[in-house]
């Protein structure tokens, strides 16, 4: 089991792409492991013939554990174990590897491996363009005719293939979803935080019946540990204030952002100020940092939830805050984000706004010691007042800035200063 | 209006508006300058301001910057842009580095007539434009149209920095254009020349004429063409706006190919584009050969409609 970044301790074999007998080349993938950060493959670390699988599919073991073992003084045109010798068991290694290459010196076993290897046609290639829209759009390449020379699909070809309707725009929005007066029948939205919801039934049951039953999955029984463990461990409380968004919406419009990045841009500068926010809490030791590695909750669907870490978060504007949302998402969706990359936080940002709620009382990711969390956008009446004091109603774009601490590390007071600085901040976000 | 007597209309405004902008060169008082751009100037300006100098471009370019730190605005013509060498440690290591090393504004501004297309063999057809873009502290400009000859090289001369003023001589009389009385400057950003989206063809000086007449009628395609103007700076923004629209690009120098102007455009691509690309960059350019003094040779190296159609064909195809 290699080791996938500093803190993962152990992971769980998911799937082996090899069996004995196999023959692989170093760095191709061997087999798919979940740990209690990530769902990653492992590359094999040399070439060689598979000897034995050690560890089974769902089985756990501690990281540095022997997953499997490679011959590798096998050779690519010798005959598979499998086939040279019954399983005699007790065989070393060495010795395995030795005697089935004493059996058989023909080229069967590889011939196959290779024929299996090499498709009917060469594997498509696309350019960076088009795979940047392919996966903007989660579109499946495959599935889009090329136009090109040799039939290569080009950037006219990814855009047609989405006009026509293929492919599918990720839920990055967190334009607010709130339709207080929805008619019952409208189509609902799938709450993103949610396990699996049973599909209703046909008919109404007379008694409450299951609709089915699944275990809980890898990703959910760690996400179910961690959260568990941080409320037995902080002494959580949540704060709200309300913000105006109405100088953020006039900057939107012009960006085309969603209003994450602009918040994520001003909760770093708020916590440059607020240090006892941007901090950790381990065993009676309060940490504060310098620069703030701003974790983003991402939402998988009904996979969970992944909080991959953007580091210096105070280095980058906007524009770049954006860009990296944009990307740190995709790859969590794609399972493509490294083990450093979903550690390390001093500060979270989750956004289930998206689904349309307006308050939330987040978890705090430990050892961090706040969380903010930013819900719907919703137009309200607010009283506000101009230049000379006189007071008006107005519609205005309003949010609701939840944030949950933990009192063993700051009192009430900071936490209500540090949303407020927030809120001014917003709302006095420059117009240009 | 044509593109030279933009330039002398350039110079004879501002040495009109500013008692400081005078102008040097070789054979440029009573005979007027060897393609006749500062023809009159001598009786209008008198032997002060229109300098006639010795065959020394050395002496030229070091004479103008002394004056440009005594608070002058020079204006050095050499006759083609090929005699620079003979002057380049001046320009490149005295002017280029004059502001760096001793905080002094060097206003100079140094007219190299370049280009080929007329026959002119290897010592009067180059386009040494690249020498000075590897030079810091220098400023390159290249206009296209008689508009910009006369907008780039009143805002060069009024640039306190030393810029180099490339005026293409095929270009001379064989452009024309409405052109504004007076003084007005023009920006040292990119310009398009025409507005496309399935390809962009990025390109200054001549070539901005070559991709224009190669793209006009391309089996239909819209193709984009981006006039860079100035090169050093490079209008880094534009040219990466015309790529994320376009996706395709084609990159014409007249210049010889390895380290030409275009070559750091490709770089740029490469490094900030890559994600906005459907296809390989395709360059079109001199290959690293002298100008040829036969006529049929020097069409055989220099870019021409047919070659800039062809990239463009390919690639649209790719």
């Amino acid at each position: 089991m290699p080791q996938m970044g500093v803190s993962v301790a152990e992971g769980t074999v998911v799937e082996w792409r090899k069996q004995p007998g196999d023959w692989i080349e170093a760095d191709e993938i061997i087999a798919a492991i979940s740990t209690d950060k990530i769902d990653t493959d492992v590359e094999a670390p040399a070439t060689g013939r598979v000897q034995e699988l050690i560890v089974d599919v769902g089985e756990t073991v501690e990281v540095g554990t022997v997953l499997a073992r490679i011959a590798t003084d096998a050779r690519p045109g010798e005959a598979h174990v499998s086939e040279g010798q019954s399983s005699a068991g007790g065989t070393s290694e060495a010795a395995a590897a030795m005697e089935s290459s004493g059996e058989a010196g023909e080229l069967k076993g590889d011939t196959t491996v290779r024929e299996e290897k090499a498709p009917a046609r060469g594997p498509r290639r696309y350019s960076p363009v088009v795979m940047r829209i392919a996966a903007e759009h989660d579109v499946d390449l495959e599935q889009v005719e090329g136009t090109g020379r040799g039939g290569r699909v080009r950037k006219q070809d990814v855009l047609a293939y989405i006009e026509q309707g293929g492919g599918e725009e990720p839920p990055m929005h967190i334009e607010s979803p709130y339709r207080p007066d929805e008619p019952a029948a409208a189509k609902t939205r799938k709450p993103h935080f949610d396990a699996p919801a049973a599909e209703p039934g046909p008919a109404p049951e007379p008694a409450p019946a299951a609709a089915g039953s699944a275990p809980l999955s890898r990703m959910r029984q760690a996400i179910g540990a961690r959260m568990l463990q941080s409320l037995q461990t902080a002494a959580t409380c949540t704060t709200i204030v309300e913000a105006d968004l109405i100088r953020i919406e006039a900057a939107r419009a012009t960006s085309g952002f969603t209003y994450l990045p602009y918040i994520a841009r001003a909760t770093v500068e708020v916590l440059r100020e607020y240090p006892a926010l941007n901090a950790t809490l381990q065993d009676d030791t309060v940490t504060t940092y310098d620069g703030v590695h701003l974790g983003i909750a991402v939402s998988l669907g009904e996979g969970g939830l992944i909080v991959p870490v953007i580091r210096d978060a105070q280095e980058l504007s906007v524009e770049g805050l954006a860009k990296r949302i944009k990307d740190l998402a995709q790859r969590a969706r794609g399972n493509a984000l490294t083990p450093d990359e979903v550690r390390g936080g001093s500060f979270t940002i989750t956004n289930p706004g998206s689904a349309g709620s307006i308050m939330a009382t987040p978890v705090i990711n430990q050892p961090q010691v706040a969380i903010l969390d930013t819900e719907a956008v919703v137009k309200r009446p607010v009283v506000i007042t101009d230049e000379l004091g006189n007071d008006s109603i107005a519609i205005r774009p309003m949010t609701y800035l939840c944030m949950s601490w933990d009192h063993r590390a700051l009192d009430g007071v900071a936490a209500a200063q540090f949303l407020n600085a927030l809120r001014k901040k917003l709302e006095s976000w420059p117009t240009s | 209006m044509t593109y030279l007597q933009a330039i002398s209309d350039a110079m004879r405004e501002e040495m009109r508006a500013d008692e400081r902008v005078f102008v040097m060169g070789e054979d440029i008082g009573t005979f007027g300058g060897a393609f006749k751009v500062t023809d009159g100037f001598i009786d209008e300006f008198g032997p002060l301001r229109v300098m006639d100098t010795p065959l020394a471009e050395s002496g030229i370019v070091g004479t103008a910057i002394g004056a440009a730190v005594e608070g002058m605005r020079p204006i050095a013509e050499m006759q083609f842009s090929d005699f620079i060498s003979c002057g380049f440690d001046q320009l490149v290591n005295v002017a280029g580095k004059m502001y760096y090393r001793q905080g002094l504004s060097v206003n100079i501004t140094v007219r190299l007539p370049s280009g080929g297309g007329f026959s002119g063999g290897p010592f009067h057809s180059q386009n040494p434009e690249a020498w000075f873009m590897h030079s810091p502290g220098l400023k390159v400009v290249a206009p296209s149209t008689a508009e910009d000859a006369k907008g780039l090289l009143i805002s060069a001369v009024r640039d306190p920095n030393p810029v180099v003023y490339m005026e293409h001589k095929h270009l001379y009389r064989r452009v024309k254009g409405d052109v504004d009385g007076g003084t007005y400057e023009t920006p040292f950003t990119a310009r398009l020349a025409r507005e496309g989206e399935d390809l962009v063809v990025i390109t200054y000086g001549a070539m901005v004429h070559t991709a224009l007449e190669a793209t006009e009628d391309l089996d239909g395609a819209s193709v984009e063409v981006l006039d860079l103007r100035s090169l050093v700076p490079l209008d880094e923004e534009a040219i990466l706006a015309s790529v994320r629209k376009c996706s395709k690009v084609v990159i014409v120098d007249e210049a010889n190919q390895t380290c030409a102007a275009g070559a750091q455009v490709a770089a740029l691509i490469a490094e900030r584009g890559w994600e906005d690309l459907d296809g390989p960059v395709v360059r079109v350019a001199t290959p690293d050969v002298p100008i040829p003094f036969s006529p049929p040779l020097e069409q055989a190296v220099l870019p021409q409609v047919d070659d800039v159609r062809e990239a463009c064909r390919e690639l649209l195809e790719y």
